[in-house]
């Protein structure tokens, strides 16, 4: 009997569990069809240096439970979410579903922790310098995700349609339409016409729940295959150290395991928030009625809004333009910083890199307290 | 503890015994998570078709509509499909038009009462005489009060 099966490699016998086991004779199955033996085998000698920054490479799995917790309970709310009635049916959730004020809540918190996750990731990226060579593209993949999930925010936002959501929705948007030449094109193709209306909220659902999250998807999958085929950066300090001094765990087994009981605790976190502090919901968006006092965007949009206002009148676009150097810095930085170990840009990047990071704690707390 | 095997096989037990604890908090916390998500997940119940007056208007039929034997239409109430049809003995009567097999509605065809799906036939007394529907159609109780129709359960 002739037959297409692949052999077994030698090495995958050897630490496959017995032929003789049912385990042992499905692994084999499998790998007779699928020679996938060389991928199993990286995958499991891939490991995690131990030294003392080692909590930060937790945060990359913080962000993708989030992001889970985001994908479970947003397809929940889309069950009893109707865009035609959008405040309506938000209120229903709310009111009469059971546990539906808990998922709405967890979904708003889960989505604020995100956000928060991934500055800890980005920063933490950055200042360990894992984008310098040959990691750039994983960074910039990762630039890209945290940029998509302040799109996520944004147009979630809308979406209950509350006096908040309405007037942060305008505000948003308004900041578009300033930009030269296509900028009211823009803010009208996202409006959907001149002001934000119902018909925005038509634009923004499809938006949330189906473009943002494929994208959000093949890009996660892209940052996290490049990180399997690397393996994660090690700090200028733990390559500095004798080969026999440094430690590792074994990222399956090891890190892995210790990173469940964190998925757990977050879990707990976040029903604790959500019952705590629920989110609330306002009165339905009126676009006739005087935006409510003291109105702000979310603190992850307040550094921006607080930048802002210190350009004032004409003076804003210049503003503007300033801001969008930030992300474009950020973009650029692993081609310019490619020494290890680091050298004087490498120092440079750093100082630059607090400066950035005060000046967005600075901001943000100027916005929370003006 | 100076036996370096036995201390081996002893940090071999604790892991196994973290995996153990571990294992059971995280299927103690996914049930956690199911319950909730079951009871969201879990429709109301249909409101009462007949409403707090225990009798639906009906929708889509108007009594000269049936005036004569031999006429019937389908209408509905309280959200739900109804046949309406005077017999040949001039007698008005309605039956919930879901039909006892798969749920298609039924139409009135002047001596029977016939499904369009299977083949289900019922007669105009809503027993189920021919094809595959196990059960007689749910009779309605059926009244004219001015230029509309009403219904109400027939055990009331």
């Amino acid at each position: 009997m002739s037959s297409d099966l692949s052999p077994i490699p030698p090495e995958a016998d050897r630490r496959l569990p017995p032929p003789d086991t049912r385990a042992g004779r499905a692994t084999r199955w499998l790998l007779a069809r699928y020679p996938v033996w060389p991928i199993v085998e990286h995958l499991a000698e891939k490991r995690v240096p131990r030294h003392r920054h080692s909590v930060w490479y937790a945060m990359g799995g913080i962000v993708l439970f989030f992001f889970t917790v985001q994908v479970i309970t947003g397809i929940l709310l889309m069950v009893y979410y109707d865009p035609g009635q959008p405040w309506q049916s938000v209120q229903r959730i709310v009111m009469e579903v059971p546990y539906g004020a808990l998922i709405r809540s967890i979904h708003h918190w889960a989505a604020n922790l995100m956000i928060l996750a991934i500055f800890l990731h980005l920063f933490s990226t950055f200042f360990l310098k894992a984008y310098r060579p040959p990691r750039e593209m994983t960074w910039v993949t990762g630039l890209m995700l945290a940029g998509l999930s302040m799109a996520f925010g944004f147009s979630g936002y809308l979406l209950p349609w509350d006096d908040l959501s309405f007037f942060a929705t305008r505000v948003g948007i308004s900041e578009i339409e300033k930009a030269p030449l296509i900028g009211g094109l823009l803010a009208d193709l996202i409006r959907g016409g001149p002001d934000v209306t119902v018909a925005t909220i038509n634009r923004f659902f499809p938006l949330h729940v189906v473009v943002l999250p494929l994208v959000v998807l093949g890009l996660i999958t892209l940052h996290l295959t490049f990180v399997q085929i690397q393996g994660v950066s090690e700090p200028d300090s733990f390559r500095a150290m004798p080969p026999e001094k440094r430690k590792y765990h074994k990222f399956f087994g090891e890190f892995l395991v210790a990173e469940v009981p964190v998925w757990l605790a977050l879990g707990v976190l976040l029903v604790a928030l959500a019952a705590l502090a629920p989110r609330a919901l306002d009165p339905e968006a009126n676009p006739a009625a005087s935006a409510p006092e003291g109105i702000k965007p979310e603190w992850y949009f307040l550094s921006q809004y607080q930048a802002l206002k210190l350009f004032p009148g004409s003076l804003e676009l210049l503003g503007q333009a300033l801001l969008a150097l930030v992300p474009l810095a950020m973009v650029l930085v692993p081609f310019w910083d490619r020494s290890i170990p680091a050298d004087a840009r490498g120092r440079l990047a750093t100082r630059m890199g607090i400066a950035g990071l005060a000046g967005l704690v600075a901001m943000t707390l100027w916005g929370f307290l003006s | 503890m100076s036996d370096r095997g036995e201390v081996v096989e002893e940090g071999a037990t604790g892991r196994r015994g973290f995996l153990a604890v571990l294992g059971g908090l995280t299927v103690a916390w996914l049930a956690a998570v199911a319950w909730p998500v079951f009871r969201y997940l879990s429709p109301r119940p249909p409101p009462d078709p007949f409403g707090g007056e225990g009798k639906a208007l009906v929708k889509g039929v108007a009594p000269g509509d049936v005036a004569r034997p031999g006429q019937g239409s389908n209408g509905s109430y309280g959200g739900r499909g109804l046949v309406v049809f005077r017999g040949p003995d001039g007698q008005l009567r309605a039956f919930d038009s879901k039909c006892t097999h798969a749920g298609c509605n039924v139409q009135f065809q002047g001596d029977r009462i016939y499904c369009n799906c299977h083949g289900g036939t019922y007669d105009l007394e809503g027993r189920n005489i021919a094809g595959p529907p196990p059960r007689p159609l749910t009779p309605l109780r059926v009244t004219a009060e001015g230029d509309s129709l009403f219904v109400s359960p027939m055990s009331s």
